[in-house]
């Protein structure tokens, strides 16, 4: 049985159909990718799965239990886990706080003092870079994406939804995420990625499905699907429009 | 996180872990022998030291909301309002102490802000904010038209809480209130809730994604709020000995507001402290220029506004730059502790 079931989803927006009839399995302990162009309702599709938006049709199982539509808080603690494209952390508390709070309210199963020690193992985990008691808004840019990992991790998630994590990340940070990806999915945590990187995608994805105006055009293991004609069209703007 | 340095503290050392709270004794302590300082060892000016020190705790329950999950009450006034009439009536009409009426009032406002939490805060901000504004000029609206039990706007005459029409009693029974409300404020904030309360006040996506519900934990902390109000509300009632509709006027509610944004919003302590200067300082100004009613809410407009612009967060925000200030100057002859921690 897959940790991760969509079947058919489908969310729209007034007359726009962002997502269109989406199935594809997430099997446990896998990478799997998410790509298409700018717009293809990536991100909206993970919402859904998320519990920020309830599909207009169709069904997310999710660890063999049927999860559609259920709030984000609850996903959460059911074990789904999920960092943003734009990495939103509570401003004005510091790193440690920031990675406390998913600590304490994400995962059920934590009490007293092991729910600071979580917090600290998580920054230590993706190898936070600065004092742990500096206030999230003094942050740049890829330390934000590495609280938001840590903060993400910390609720102990089974499935683990990164939405453009190496967006905006210089060639060294990039092999270092890369690093930690690995680390991640090797210590049992599934990962459900989407990405713009190519490169990225292919040296750690094991499969992929590609989505293009809320529809899946392609689906299977990376390296098949990254030689796909249509794919190609899609990325490559090589359509033949009227 | 026990990274406590080994062997002898200093004095110094003491003083500087606990400078928080060493602070905050130091202020009660003012408040304390405020009284016997001239001019406030006369009737008048003591008078005026009561009203700062209700301002003060009502501007604390306040910002308890407003400051930490973001949600501006503007019907605060009425949950004053309500507390009061509530233990006003009972005195009134059924004879109960005063004592246990501001706990019913306290318990009443607590149960209507559960009502209204649960009914508003699934929405956002303003709109909660309106709604809860709404309640607010519907309770007025009904003390006015009730006038059989209420009196109306000729206003309903309630016994004193003291034997007593000295104000040094009742200034110390408020000062005791004020520490009440602030000490179990500041000891949930502490809590778990309190990190729950920032965390959804400071970016609701990320509190949901983290696993908080955030419903839950508003109305928790709306209800805590309006039961200080309608506690604060009780002993308004019985310090004055009369009640009219006009004590929930929205007027009241953005005076605290004023007074709590000023002091510094999520900060708790900031309120209570500039609540004093403020309002004997608007008190003051009412006597000046008694021609001119209403003067001293301009002045509340007009102080509200340069704070916002120049200092957001307030009295409590200037006194965290000072610390951080103070700390960095201090940095390059001690090790980073807080990287030390990391390790650990």
């Amino acid at each position: 049985m897959a940790l991760l079931e969509l079947s058919g989803v489908t969310r729209r927006f007034g007359g726009l159909t962002a997502v269109n009839d989406v199935t594809f399995n997430v099997e446990a302990g896998e990478i799997f990718g998410l790509i298409g162009p700018n717009g293809a309702g990536k991100t909206t599709l993970l919402s859904c799965l998320a519990g920020d938006l309830r599909p207009n049709a169709g069904s997310v199982r999710f660890d063999g239990r049927d999860t559609t539509g259920l709030p984000a808080d609850r996903m959460c603690r059911l074990g789904l886990g999920r960092t943003f494209q734009i990495p939103r952390p509570f401003p004005n508390l510091s790193a440690f706080e920031n990675v406390l709070v998913a600590a304490t309210f994400g995962d059920p199963k934590l009490h007293g003092e092991a729910v600071a020690r979580r917090a600290l193992e998580m920054l230590e985990y993706v190898k936070f870079p600065r004092p742990i008691d500096t206030i999230a808004s003094h942050l740049n840019a890829a330390q934000l994406k590495r609280l938001d990992l840590a903060r993400a991790l910390a609720s102990h998630p089974k499935l683990l939804l990164l939405d453009e994590l190496a967006a905006g990340l210089t060639p060294g940070e990039l092999t270092s995420m890369a690093t930690l990806l690995r680390r991640i999915r090797s210590d049992g945590v599934t990962i459900l990625m989407v990405e713009h990187v190519m490169g990225l995608i292919l040296e750690l994805c094991d499969r992929l499905s590609v989505l293009q105006y809320g529809e899946l055009i392609a689906h299977g293991d990376a390296a098949t699907v990254a030689r796909d004609e249509r794919v190609r069209e899609a990325y490559l703007g090589h359509d033949y429009v009227l | 996180m026990s990274a406590v340095s080994s062997g002898s503290a200093t004095l110094a050392d003491v003083i500087r872990t606990h400078r928080r709270r060493i602070g905050l004794l130091a202020i009660l302590g003012v408040a304390l022998v405020l009284p016997f300082i001239p001019p406030f060892t006369g009737e008048d000016y003591r008078r005026w030291l009561i009203v700062a020190a209700f301002m003060a705790a009502q501007a604390v329950a306040f910002d308890f909301t407003a400051g930490y999950i973001n949600i501006v009450n503007f019907g605060f006034a009425a949950f004053v309002g309500l507390g009061a009439y509530t233990s006003g009536i009972l005195a009134v009409d059924f004879g109960i102490s005063p004592w246990i009426g501001m706990v019913v009032g306290a318990s009443l406002a607590g149960l209507v802000g559960l009502v209204t939490g649960a009914l508003t805060l699934r929405l956002r901000g303003i709109y909660a904010a309106v709604m809860a504004w709404f309640v607010g000029l519907a309770l007025m609206g009904l003390v006015r038209n009730v006038p059989e039990v209420t009196r109306g706007s000729l206003g309903l005459s309630v016994p004193l809480l003291l034997d007593t029409s000295e104000n040094l009693p009742y200034y110390y029974l408020i000062l005791a209130m004020l520490v009440v409300t602030f000490v179990v404020l500041a000891w949930v904030i502490r809590s778990r809730y309190g990190l729950a309360f920032r965390a959804i006040g400071q970016n609701l996506a990320s509190a949901k994604a983290s696993g908080i519900n955030p419903t839950r934990y508003l109305v928790i902390n709306f209800v805590l709020s309006c039961a200080f109000a309608g506690w604060l509300g009780g002993f308004y009632a019985h310090f004055y000995g009369i009640l009219t509709p006009d004590i929930m006027l929205t007027s009241h509610t953005v005076e605290v507001l004023a007074i709590a944004y000023i002091g510094g919003r999520g900060s708790l302590w900031g309120a209570a402290v500039v609540a004093f200067p403020l309002s004997i300082g608007v008190e003051w100004v009412k006597v000046q220029f008694s021609t001119l009613p209403g003067v001293h809410l301009v002045l509340y407009g007009v102080l509200l506004i340069l704070v916002m612009i120049y200092r957001p967060g307030g009295v409590a925000g200037l006194a965290r730059s000072l610390d951080e200030w103070w700390k960095r100057r201090r940095l390059p002859d001690r090790p980073s502790e807080a990287t030390a921690d990391t390790g650990g």
